[in-house]
């Protein structure tokens, strides 16, 4: 520039000091939200990766809520079904019991009344809830799966939950597929036959076995589903973690690199201010007399 | 022939020359700070003889001393120029950059406090009804966050206006500036010609001339031209808004609010002529009015259109517990009416069949968080990419602005120096001319004397010999 004036060199530093104001707002905004973006104008690709994170981050959140109500459900399912073999030998040990000769009729009353009471159980397990809705029941708008008269209300109808982004699962037990609607009968008929003069027959055993393999198969198929909702737990988690760690590198400020950006900013500053008072200090003014 | 009068009176003349640059080098001196001023100089001319007479009369050459031809003023109408066309072009882009500054603001993302963290809470909400459909409280949660969703959407759409309507505010105070200054810029080219004619400094009125010329420029990206007259024309895009002490109006037309932006767009008229406006702070309000503005307006309707759509697609397949069906979520069409339908929790129509208890539609709904499954079930990019997108083009769009605006802030800047190198007052350089001047006055006043002992000698000691 040809010709510098008073103003000009006052201009240029006061332009200098804005610079630096400035820069220096923007890392104390970064260092005090501990956010490299605060609107989208400052970096729009990482905006908008911020916003899918998220996003993701949120969905995950929700499928292992999803996963913990859905292993809930299971669990108890599990237990009912454990429970509900357990009866099945125990009405098939009183079955074999009352086949031993020599049993008077009051002993066969005893056990058939016996098995009548562990039918009640088994109907009682039938019907457990988890969070007011009956597990072997499917959609039913009650929450009786076997009402009083031992009628089967079951629909067998799927109850599903998704558990990650690309798989869903049925988190309940088909009424059908567990017995709910023969069981009960059976062993009203088993009961029946053991306070009959015949006594139970070898197709009693033979229903009743066939009854605790059905409800063996429908653990072992709830157990499967068990293992596989922990290791999705697993994979959905870490995924989880791994979203937040990308959001914090997307999203958040390298704080050391940021203290030192600051600082080299004021060092910058206090340059300025200093050389902008020493320049606008003296004008031939001081050296006239 | 000379006489020692004559001497008397170059002198003199002298005296008053230097007394003139003096008075120029103050007046320089105590605006040196003043905004507009430009510097002013003393020419002086050398006064010759006069040959003809002495052609006529024989006398021999008059020396005739100094003369202050003119103050004038040290400016460069190119350099002014180029700093008023500079500081519209910034002004242009200041204004519509304040302007998508304050969208982005309202959009708030990236954020817990954003749509899309809202869009996707909503939808989580629905996987939570799936897991316990029976609860009414479940079925609380997913009615009040369908009712932020819609709150947000009226946030950000109502803001929208709100700020169109700030911008339009504005706009009409700019138009008012600008009809002033035309009207100040007509009074002035009067006095000055009115000034000129009779002789007297105008110097201080043509600063403030130029200052109106400026501010033109920021206002409406006016630019300028002189006539033979002296006197300034100001004109936006070759339509004349003053010519010589005549002014036009200049008048804002169109609608006012950003829903009529399609049928009734802002624009500037002066008489019969629309006015395109490319720079000043007027162009960048109306980029932001015209285009900006309502076309975030309309991606924020298609996002709400696209929200309700997709929601109550999967919803009216549901059944509710009183065995209803093809019920909808949201009610309305866009993102001003937008509004969530069922009120209790417990009549939400979530089950897939009549008469069972069943969560699978409220999984379905959930299920649209993801983006590939909203996508198919609209058809096109879901509710979330398309928020996603629409901030990520606001976003670029502000940058780019802002990447313009620093550069802008760079070239003004320039312009900026270049004229105070050029029309600014130098402390150091008006000192120096202060002692040029006040030792030429000294000089002047050191003749004097010197004619006057000469004088007093010829006078008074003339004939006196030996006394």
């Amino acid at each position: 520039m040809s010709r510098i004036t008073q103003r000009t060199i006052s201009d240029t530093a006061l332009r200098g000091l804005q610079a630096n104001l400035s820069r220096m707002q923007t890392l104390q905004n970064q260092l005090s939200s501990g956010k490299q973006i605060s609107q989208p104008s400052d970096d729009p690709s990482a905006t908008v990766s911020a916003m899918t994170l998220r996003s993701r981050r949120t969905s995950d959140e929700q499928y292992l809520r999803n996963i913990d109500t859905a292993s809930g459900r299971l669990t108890v399912t599990d237990n009912a079904l454990v429970q509900l073999s357990d009866r099945l030998r125990a009405v098939r040990d009183l079955v074999i019991q009352s086949r031993n000769g020599g049993l008077g009729t009051e002993s066969q009353a005893a056990l058939s009344a016996n098995v009548k009471a562990i039918k009640d159980e088994v109907v009682d397990l039938y019907n457990t809830t988890y969070l007011d809705r009956p597990i072997f029941g499917g959609t039913i708008g009650g929450v009786t799966t076997i009402d009083a008269s031992g009628t089967y209300l079951g629909n067998d109808q799927p109850v599903n939950a998704r558990i990650s982004s690309d798989a869903v699962l049925r988190i309940d037990v088909s009424g059908t597929a567990a017995g709910a609607n023969t069981v009960p009968g059976m062993i009203d008929q088993v009961a029946a036959n053991i306070a009959s003069p015949t006594g139970a027959t070898d197709a009693d055993l033979s229903n009743i076995d066939g009854a605790v393999s059905q409800v063996l198969q429908s653990l072992g198929d709830v157990g499967a589903r068990s293992a596989r909702i922990s290791t999705t737990r697993d994979m959905v988690d870490s995924h989880r973690l791994d979203l937040t760690s990308r959001i914090s590198i997307n999203e958040d400020v390298d704080m050391p690199q940021a203290m030192m950006n600051l600082s080299a900013q004021q060092v910058g500053y206090q340059a300025a201010l200093q050389s902008a008072a020493k320049i606008q200090q003296v004008s031939l003014v001081d050296f006239l007399k | 022939m000379s006489t020692g009068f004559s001497s008397l009176n170059t002198a003199l003349n002298g005296l008053s020359a230097a007394q003139r640059a003096l008075d120029t080098t103050s007046q320089n001196i105590v605006n040196a700070n003043t905004p507009g001023y430009s510097r002013q100089r003393v020419l002086l001319e050398s006064v010759g003889n006069t040959p003809e007479a002495s052609f006529h009369t024989g006398s021999a050459a008059v020396v005739g001393g100094v003369r202050v031809t003119d103050v004038s003023r040290i400016r460069d109408a190119f350099l002014e120029g180029t700093r008023a066309a500079a500081g519209a072009k910034q002004a242009s882009i200041g204004s519509q950059l304040d302007i998508l500054n304050g969208a982005q603001q309202l959009l708030a993302e990236p954020g817990d406090t954003g749509m899309q963290a809202t869009v996707d809470s909503f939808y989580a909400s629905w996987h939570d009804l799936a897991n316990n459909p029976t609860d009414t409280a479940a079925g609380s949660v997913v009615i009040q966050r369908g009712i932020a969703v819609a709150d947000q959407l009226h946030y950000v759409v109502d803001g929208i206006a709100a700020q169109w309507t700030t911008a339009h505010d504005n706009l009409v105070d700019v138009v008012a500036q600008t009809n002033q200054a035309a009207a100040d810029l007509a009074k002035l080219n009067e006095s000055i010609q009115e000034g000129t004619s009779a002789g007297q400094p105008v110097n201080e009125l043509m600063d403030t001339r130029d200052t109106l010329v400026r501010k033109l420029a920021t206002l409406v990206g006016g630019s300028s031209s002189m006539d033979q007259q002296g006197r300034v024309s100001g004109g936006v895009n070759g339509i004349n808004l003053v010519s010589g002490n005549i002014h036009q109006t200049m008048v804002l037309t169109g609608g006012n609010d950003v829903s009529t932006v399609s049928a009734d767009p802002p624009g500037l008229r002066i008489g019969a002529f629309a006015v395109p406006v490319d720079s000043g702070q007027a162009a960048g309000m109306l980029a932001a009015m015209r285009t900006d503005l309502p076309a975030l307006t309309d991606k924020v309707n298609t996002v709400a259109a696209s929200v309700i759509g997709i929601v109550n697609g999967v919803y009216s397949t549901g059944y509710a517990q009183d065995g209803s069906t093809g019920n909808a979520f949201f009610g309305g069409t866009d993102a001003h009416s937008i509004a969530v339908v069922p009120t209790q929790g417990a009549q939400l129509s979530i089950a897939a069949a009549a008469g069972t208890v069943d969560g699978s539609i409220a999984a379905h709904l959930g299920d649209l968080a993801d983006d590939a499954t909203s996508a198919t079930a609209l058809g096109r990019p879901g509710p979330s990419a398309q928020w996603r997108q629409m901030t990520g083009t606001l976003g670029v769009q502000a940058q780019s602005l802002t990447t313009g605006k620093s550069v802008q802030d760079a070239v003004v800047s320039a312009a900026e120096d270049a004229v105070q190198s050029n029309a600014g007052v130098n402390l150091d350089e008006e000192m120096t001319n202060m002692m040029l001047f006040q030792r030429a006055y000294q000089a002047s006043a050191r003749v004097i004397t010197t004619i006057d002992e000469t004088m007093d000698t010829l006078i008074n000691r003339t004939g006196k010999v030996g006394l």
